[in-house]
């Protein structure tokens, strides 16, 4: 049964191209970032600055796919408002880990103290 | 009677029924997954150095598995790319089109599982970690199944009121036992016979027992001086005519000696050890659990038998020390650093003398790590001792496992998250394929119903993939 009423999706899937050539960008950047010594800011290894970028990066490829592919940037509002109180509760759980950090029953471990780069003995200390 | 609102909006919404409920279930997911990540966040700050097995943080810990994690995180874009394509297709009336696309979806689904399942393959067959009793940890690969014991059977001792004996699975099919039973001898060949022995037995001893109970209540209760306690006969003894072979490990087995091995299920075995090492194929060593001071201490080198793997580890140790030391001048390295992969965990080769120049580096301005050795042999570089195995007692072993779940938090973790993904991807690659192949008979009655049922489809899709683009740098690369 054909149906007469299909509009022009040239607009969209140029849309939807730019989107898909963005991600695959994107990734390569995460992995050059990560793979790349120049691109490690900060100390060796994951710090909070490559925190940041890693996790900067999947939000903005997860935007776009949220916003574009799932077709968030024009939906109808009773959408928003269930997605409201999901982002709630998410945060929430989230923020149950920052909670957990001020946790006043803590231990610390042995440590080693380091003096004129010489390795020297172990200190146990507590809170 | 049509259900209403298939294709048209509600007045109410303004959506049609279907795109309601997949946004709640995604809701619903959201939950789930945040969950796991919460979880995730949790572990992952919780671990305490120089205790808990070390967090394998940073790209370079997980070597070619990031390639994996990359390929699919590409392929998994592609998909969600073709997913919305194929939408497009639908709303164009393309039905060529739109299966085209559809079938390329699932077929990024399928090389996104085969991809996942060469890397679990990977991790829980052909990486093992021995943590030995100091607590330092030998990666690489067991062979030659020596993860089990070598061991031959004279006697076997089952519990005839448990569970069916997990020796028998390990019986080969020429293994002949006899057994005194019922007043006789019973002879058993192969494991078949023994089991179905044993089910006979386990019957029998279980109605003895209901037997003698029921008898020691009467008894009791017409005259309890005279009682006689229950007695049945709860274990037998199956004699092999000739040592058999058995291959005892793992979780079944609760200790073991040189003349007899203990299951969890109560079944003795009495004969010889033959062998109980456990060949190992050494790639790195990871001291990350042992005292920077205590290193060069360790029983690790005991164990290895080899000087020039020593040489080889302290020299990289030294080389990365060095780094970190030129990268915080004058401050001290933070301990975490110090009890990091980047001081403690290297690659090394087994009988790979390299290329030692006898270079003496006692520079002190340098302030490296303590080098009691005066002479610093340069690492050699690939070449020698691939394949080249060492046997570890197992006395010395206080752990060893395949990178499972088993194996740390963040295997634990690693593990449900990918595989709860994993079954997500098998879900919607299902209804997707659905659609594909069975869709036609819509999409010549309806096309705009099945528009919106792929573009509801797809949804569940886009969050797969919006998963995926978190797990990878969660995973991977941080």
């Amino acid at each position: 049964m054909a149906d007469s009423s299909t509009k022009d999706f040239t607009k969209e899937k140029k849309i939807y191209t730019a989107v898909a050539i963005a991600l695959f960008t994107a990734t390569f950047v995460a992995l050059a970032i990560g793979k790349i010594e120049f691109f490690d800011l900060g100390a060796p290894g994951p710090g909070a600055m490559d925190l940041f970028i890693g996790l900067g990066l999947a939000g903005f490829k997860a935007s776009l796919v949220a916003l574009i592919f799932m077709h968030l940037n024009h939906e109808k509002g009773l959408i928003y408002k269930t997605l409201f109180f999901t982002v709630i509760f998410f945060a929430g759980m989230m923020a149950l880990t920052l909670f957990a950090e001020f946790d006043p029953i803590r231990e610390q471990y042995d440590t080693i103290k380091t003096t004129g780069g010489k390795l020297l003995e172990t200190e146990l200390y507590r809170d | 009677m049509q259900i209403p609102y298939e294709v048209s909006p509600r007045r109410d919404t303004g959506l049609f029924n279907s795109k309601l409920g997949v946004w709640l279930f995604l809701a619903s997911e959201v939950m789930l997954f945040g969950g796991l990540f919460s979880a995730y966040v949790f572990l992952r700050v919780g671990i305490r150095d120089g205790v808990d097995t070390p967090w394998p943080w940073g790209i370079d810990v997980h070597g070619k598995y990031v390639f994996a994690g990359f390929i699919n995180t590409l392929v998994l874009i592609l998909s969600s790319v073709w997913v919305v394509f194929a939408w497009v297709a639908l709303k164009e009336r393309n039905w060529r089109k739109f299966q085209l696309y559809m079938f390329g979806v699932v077929g990024c689904a399928a090389f996104f599982m085969c991809v996942k399942a060469l890397e679990y393959n990977s991790k829980l067959t052909k990486h093992h970690g021995i943590k030995l009793t100091d607590n330092a940890v030998l990666e690489g690969k067991i062979v030659n199944g020596t993860s089990m014991l070598d061991f031959e059977a004279t006697e076997v001792s089952v519990n005839l009121l448990g569970g069916i004996p997990a020796i028998i699975r390990d019986l080969d099919s020429d293994a002949v036992f006899t057994v005194e039973w019922k007043g006789g001898t019973v002879e058993l060949k192969g494991p078949g016979q023994v089991r179905s022995w044993f089910l006979r037995a386990r019957r029998e001893a279980r109605r003895g027992l209901v037997k003698e109970r029921k008898r020691y209540r009467n008894e009791l209760k017409s005259d309890p001086a005279t009682a006689q306690p229950v007695s049945v006969t709860t274990s037998a003894t199956l004699v092999a005519a000739e040592p058999v072979a058995i291959r005892p490990g793992g979780r079944i087995m609760a200790s073991y000696s040189d003349t007899s091995v203990s299951y969890r299920d109560g079944t003795t075995v009495t004969g010889t050890l033959q062998r109980d090492g456990i060949e190992f194929e050494l790639h790195q060593i990871n001291m990350q659990l042992v005292m920077l001071q205590s290193q060069r201490d360790s029983m690790a080198w005991e164990v290895i038998g080899d000087e020039s793997v020593k040489d080889q580890f302290f020299a990289e140790q030294d080389k990365a020390y060095k780094k970190l030391r030129k990268h915080y001048g004058e401050k001290p390295v933070p301990e975490h650093m110090l009890r990091s992969h980047i001081i403690n965990l290297h690659d090394v080769h087994l009988g790979d003398h390299g290329d030692h120049d006898g270079k003496k580096d006692h520079d002190d301005s340098h302030a490296g790590l303590e080098v009691h050795d005066s002479t610093v042999r340069e690492a050699a570089g690939g070449g020698g001792g691939k394949g080249e195995t060492i046997v570890i007692p197992r006395e010395k072993v206080r752990f060893f496992g395949s990178h499972g779940p088993r194996y740390g938090n963040y295997y634990a973790i690693y593990f449900t998250i990918t595989a709860l993904h994993g079954l997500h991807v098998v879900g919607g690659a299902i209804v997707l394929l659905y659609f594909a192949v069975f869709g036609r008979k819509l999409f010549l009655k309806n096309p705009e119903h099945l528009a919106n049922r792929v573009e509801v489809g797809g949804l569940f899709w886009h969050f797969v993939d919006l998963i995926w683009i978190f797990l990878f740098p969660l995973f991977y690369l941080l």
